[in-house]
């Protein structure tokens, strides 16, 4: 065996012990690499900052354990800029998990201790409602004959932000994240085409490609491209967090990436090419 | 200095117990697939349950005595598991899908067939040169992607129009690189998650 | 009429075409009418989400009392068990997914096992690049060129080198994205739209199933 054929069948095991160490490496030594921020992140943070304060923003945390990872900083991140503008955040679910994730990112928010919000007057989590765009079209069709209490059971007449919320009518925008398709196209076809609301979208990078056409044709005005967008995000706010932290591993992992690639590609050819010659 | 909490030392666990799949399979593995399989259907479950109460029982407490229908709908999904009354599971089905089909079919042609069509046939002449390159590629790539799709006319993949589809499938191909490119960015953002985890909540090295 | 399959097709065309109407025509007693189908809708898939659970109990279920395939019935046992533990813990306490116990179970279990199933295909895809992300052809050679592209400007040090990686990215998820998966976006709308008039019309009964 040659050794252009050698490098062409490096074992797995190989491949993945080196992985693991392009993830250990830059979380134990951070290079705090600069941040380019994205147009489609720029958008979503813009159209946060030109909603006039008091405004009302449906939030739909659509993602689970799975896309918490890439999706979570973002979230986190979006709901500091949305306290910050002392915008009123009504909340809802529609993965299964979601009402899991809920505590992690408010542990990270803190909106009493930072912004001196309350719940309830500021923001309202209503918990996991299933059936995705059945769930989108009950909350924007007619919120409160569907809900009848928060995800903890206080009832919605207790709620003062509820009040005077009925439907899409009472939404300044509506924003989620999501690691499910049927969700992302979901709330395009119940938010933006049923009743022309404005929308953020954010997403798996994996799957924005095939949800930027939204983002194009001026359905989605802000798209978050899974951890690229919530690092973004975490710089345009100034709220850094686990997605910068995770730049520097996205750095070593990917050049690590490349490499492999250039080692399958040139030792593909220069077996090809000795196996020419040979004949 | 290593956590003492028990439970993060269950969670990291459990993260190189799924993780150890990428070497090889092994009963730990299993264990943990198992593990989370079992989790995850009694999550479902859970939130099932709540989703009844707080969307359904609550309209009936109040006395819209209707939701009973609901509830015997719901009932007769399960009929699905019984040999001879299998059938009646059919109609809450029928419901679900005829909502399901309904509330996405009314909007998705507005929002992928008249809002992309109407994107693709704005004015191809922008502000700057380099814009209207780009507007020319956009509006070529989206005709001849399309045009590949076409498989009610044969000639057109093979007659003198042939070229319109290839070019399609190479703007195809070109996007699909962007895509897997993603994936990766993707797929590492997720995984590192759980190093940060590792080296920090367990280990307290980082 | 048959009861089994005709009026099954019939409630699914009823109710979808509601939903359509009250699209199109926004008038108030199809609005009122649709606000009840959704609200009904929701709460269907509340008992739709056990239907999982219940199969599992019966696949598992023999499994344990036949104890074939070796140690695996061991598996199915505690698939089960986990199962029934995490079902008794969120109902016991009349607090579901929000008890503290819930919570700590599932952030010691759920939470670790779900990210990292999901994600450690990264393992795959970095092994799988090196394997199968290879310019055999012109075409192979499209894709690859996109690709080594997107990663270099999805990479930060790449661009903290150099920034044009990163707008040389951003330019081909401008044009190059844009162009072909609108196109793709409008083949899927076009076939998602006829397959739901398709369903609705009583032409494709795969969801009534096969018996």
């Amino acid at each position: 065996m040659s050794v252009w054929e050698k490098l062409t069948a490096v074992p797995r095991e190989v491949v993945m012990t080196l992985v693991v160490l392009a993830m250990i490496i830059p979380a134990i030594r951070p290079l705090g690499l600069p941040i380019l921020t994205g147009d489609m992140s720029r958008a979503w943070y813009n159209t946060v900052e030109q909603l006039p304060e008091g405004s009302v923003v449906l939030f739909d945390i659509g993602y689970g354990s799975g896309g918490y990872p890439s999706l979570g900083p973002g979230n986190i991140a979006a709901f500091h800029q949305m306290f910050e503008k002392n915008l009123k955040l009504v909340i809802m679910a529609t993965a299964l998990e979601g009402t899991m994730m809920y505590p992690l990112i408010m542990e990270e928010v803190k909106p009493e201790e930072n912004y001196g919000a309350v719940y309830g007057e500021d923001y309202v989590f209503l918990g996991y409602i299933a059936g995705e765009q059945t769930a989108m079209a009950g909350v924007l069709g007619d919120l409160k004959s569907l809900v009848s209490t928060d995800y903890q059971g206080t009832p919605i007449s207790q709620l003062p932000l509820l009040e005077n919320i009925n439907g899409a009518d009472d939404f300044a925008l509506v924003a989620y994240l999501t690691t499910a398709g049927g969700v992302a196209e979901g709330w395009v076809y119940q938010a933006y085409s049923q009743y022309n609301k404005p929308l953020l979208g954010g997403c798996l990078s994996m799957m924005t490609t095939s949800i930027k056409p939204y983002y194009d044709s001026g359905q989605l005005l802000g798209l978050m491209d899974g951890i690229k967008g919530a690092a973004d995000l975490e710089f345009l706010t100034g709220h850094p967090g686990d997605a910068i932290v995770s730049s520097d591993i996205l750095s070593f992992t990917q050049t690590l990436v490349l490499v492999f690639i250039a080692i399958g590609n040139i030792s593909f050819w220069m077996t090809r090419k000795t196996k020419e010659e040979e004949s | 200095m290593v956590s003492t909490d028990a439970q993060i030392w269950i969670a990291a666990f459990f993260t190189i117990a799924a993780t150890s799949y990428a070497f090889r399979d092994n009963v730990v593995f299993k264990f943990a697939e198992n593990t989370f399989i079992g989790v995850a259907a009694g999550h479902a479950i859970v939130m099932g349950i709540k989703n009844i109460r707080d969307y359904g029982w609550n309209h009936l407490a109040q006395g819209e005595m209707i939701y009973i229908v609901v509830f015997i709908l719901g009932i007769l999904l399960y009929a699905r598991f019984h040999d001879k009354y299998y059938w009646l599971y059919r109609y809450p089905i029928a419901f679900l899908v005829g909502n399901g089909v309904g509330i996405s079919i009314r909007a998705a042609i507005h929002s992928d067939f008249v809002k992309q069509i109407a994107q693709t046939t704005s004015p191809l002449i922008a502000a700057d040169a380099f814009g209207t390159i780009n507007n020319i590629i956009t509006f070529v790539g989206v005709i001849t992607a399309l045009s590949h799709f076409i498989f009610t006319r044969e000639d057109i993949h093979t007659g003198t129009l042939g070229w319109i589809p290839r070019v399609g499938r190479w703007m195809m191909l070109l996007a699909f690189g962007a895509s897997f490119g993603n994936t990766i960015m993707s797929r590492f953002g997720m995984y590192q998650g759980r190093i940060i985890f590792l080296l920090r909540d367990w280990l307290q090295i980082v | 009429m048959d009861y089994k399959r005709d009026l099954p097709l019939a409630i699914t065309f009823i109710v979808g075409i509601i939903a359509v109407l009250d699209y199109y025509t926004g008038v108030q007693a199809i609005t009122d009418t649709f606000t009840i189908i959704k609200n009904w809708g929701v709460v269907l898939q509340g008992f739709a989400l056990g239907l999982g659970a219940v199969n599992l109990f019966r696949v598992h279920g023999r499994r344990i009392s036949q104890r074939r395939e070796g140690s695996d019935w061991l598996f199915s046992g505690w698939l089960l068990l986990m199962l029934t533990v995490f079902v008794v813990v969120g109902l016991s306490t009349g607090q579901y997914d929000q008890g503290p116990t819930y919570s700590w179970l599932y952030n010691a279990i759920y939470l670790p096992l779900g990210s990292t199933m999901y994600s450690s295909l990264a393992f795959y895809m970095a092994y799988g690049a090196y394997k199968v992300l290879r310019a055999r052809n012109f075409e192979a050679g499209l894709l690859f060129i996109t690709a080594i592209l997107v990663i270099l400007g999805n990479t930060p040090v790449f661009p903290a080198i150099y920034p044009g990686f990163f707008h040389m990215r951003e330019w081909i998820f401008g044009p190059i994205v844009s162009g072909a998966y609108r196109g793709v976006r409008i083949g899927i709308g076009i076939g998602a739209v006829i397959l739901g008039i398709r369903t609705l019309l009583g032409m494709e009964t795969g969801y009534l199933g096969r018996r």
